[in-house]
């Protein structure tokens, strides 16, 4: 991804975080990337009218987004089938980068996730990975959202529940706080037992 | 638990507005970019300390408060939300160790938040250490820059973080 060139003139961008000041520098990001339509919202209440006012191209969501945080924000946002931006991106933000915490954010549903405090750089390369790694979307009764399958962990609760899933090993559980490496190595998109 | 290949899913790619848009031609350089992005940065820096200063300004009050009414769930969580603002933007416009100062304070809030006693001495003794972290003298070290410092805020989250034994509150 390092040598793309992401073109984000005219995509409406939202932004959601209660922190105003880490909303403003976002933004300056944004724009300095060539952003040209980037919102803010400070909470879930703005956030649910900027998406039923317009269609929104990506979300960037603070995981504590009050009043019931991003992981119920993103769930929320997939399960409604009603929803125009379903499938939008969702790139969550988050200070604490616990692995259980990281699949949880997954397992809701979103793209990616980013640990705060986060660098220009940072930022770029997760929407590149976005735009150049496209992931399938999974649509079944217990989820829907970005391919969870990654291939150093195995199937979501360890059993291959589709048909055609092949046996494969699961890696073992647990650790501290994950640096942002250790995060796109839970959303890259290799799927287990297929590759 | 699901048996292996009993359950249908319908799989397919989006290909989302974003993800056509963003592979269009003519977009900026990721060189470019990042570097736009940090002038974009560097030029919200001139009111950062100002907003620093004003964080701090209620982080204190609400801290007050505490001391006054350690009970009082709804100042731990303002106080928690002002740490945690800090500890969010302070790397990213250059504040390092204001980092390193507000997660340790949120460590000790989120120990408070699960029954571990308040105590005022703790939260005084990270206010002072905001204090000297936002001079510029000090903004951009990292702990191991500071070991003391940063091995006694350490230290005083491991101790003043325990929960006593049936007070845990989640």
């Amino acid at each position: 991804m390092k040598n793309s060139t992401i073109n984000l003139r005219d995509l409406l961008i939202l932004v959601a975080d209660p922190n105003s000041y880490l909303r403003r520098v976002i933004n300056g990001m944004l724009r300095g990337f060539g952003a040209n339509k980037v919102m803010e919202v400070d909470s879930a209440t703005g956030l649910f009218q900027a998406l039923t006012s317009q269609k929104v191209d990506i979300l960037l969501c603070d995981m504590r987004l009050p009043p019931h945080g991003g992981l119920k924000l993103t769930r929320t946002i997939r399960r409604n089938a009603d929803n125009e931006n379903r499938t939008m991106p969702i790139l969550l933000m988050s200070s604490d980068t616990s692995e259980s915490t990281v699949k949880n954010a997954r397992d809701a549903g979103a793209n990616i996730v980013v640990a705060k405090p986060m660098s220009p750089s940072g930022l770029y390369d997760r929407l590149g990975w976005i735009v150049f790694n496209p992931r399938p979307f999974v649509d079944c009764a217990t989820y829907f959202g970005p391919d969870r399958r990654f291939k150093i962990e195995g199937y979501p609760g360890g059993v291959g529940r589709r048909k055609g899933d092949k046996a494969i090993e699961v890696a073992a559980e647990e650790g501290p706080s994950l640096n942002q490496n250790d995060i796109d190595s839970l959303f890259s998109n290799a799927r287990a037992g297929q590759d | 638990m699901a048996k292996q290949g009993d359950t249908e899913a319908n799989i397919f790619y989006a290909d989302t507005r974003f993800e056509r848009m963003a592979r269009r031609p003519g977009g900026v350089s990721r060189e470019e970019a990042i570097e736009r992005a940090q002038t974009a940065v560097q030029e919200l820096k001139t009111d950062f300390i100002a907003w620093i200063d004003e964080q701090l300004g209620e982080l204190s009050t609400t801290l007050d408060d505490l001391a006054h009414n350690p009970t009082d769930k709804a100042a731990l969580e303002r106080a928690h939300q002002k740490s945690a603002y800090l500890r969010d933007v302070g790397s990213t416009m250059g504040y390092t160790l204001v980092t390193f100062v507000a997660s340790t304070l949120c460590d000790i809030l989120d120990a408070y938040i699960a029954g571990a006693p308040f105590d005022k001495n703790v939260t005084d003794c990270h206010m002072d250490a905001f204090l000297l972290a936002r001079t510029d003298e000090y903004r951009h070290m990292h702990p191991q820059e500071v070991p003391e410092l940063a091995k006694g805020l350490l230290r005083v989250v491991e101790v003043s973080s325990i929960v006593p034994p049936g007070d845990g509150k989640e």
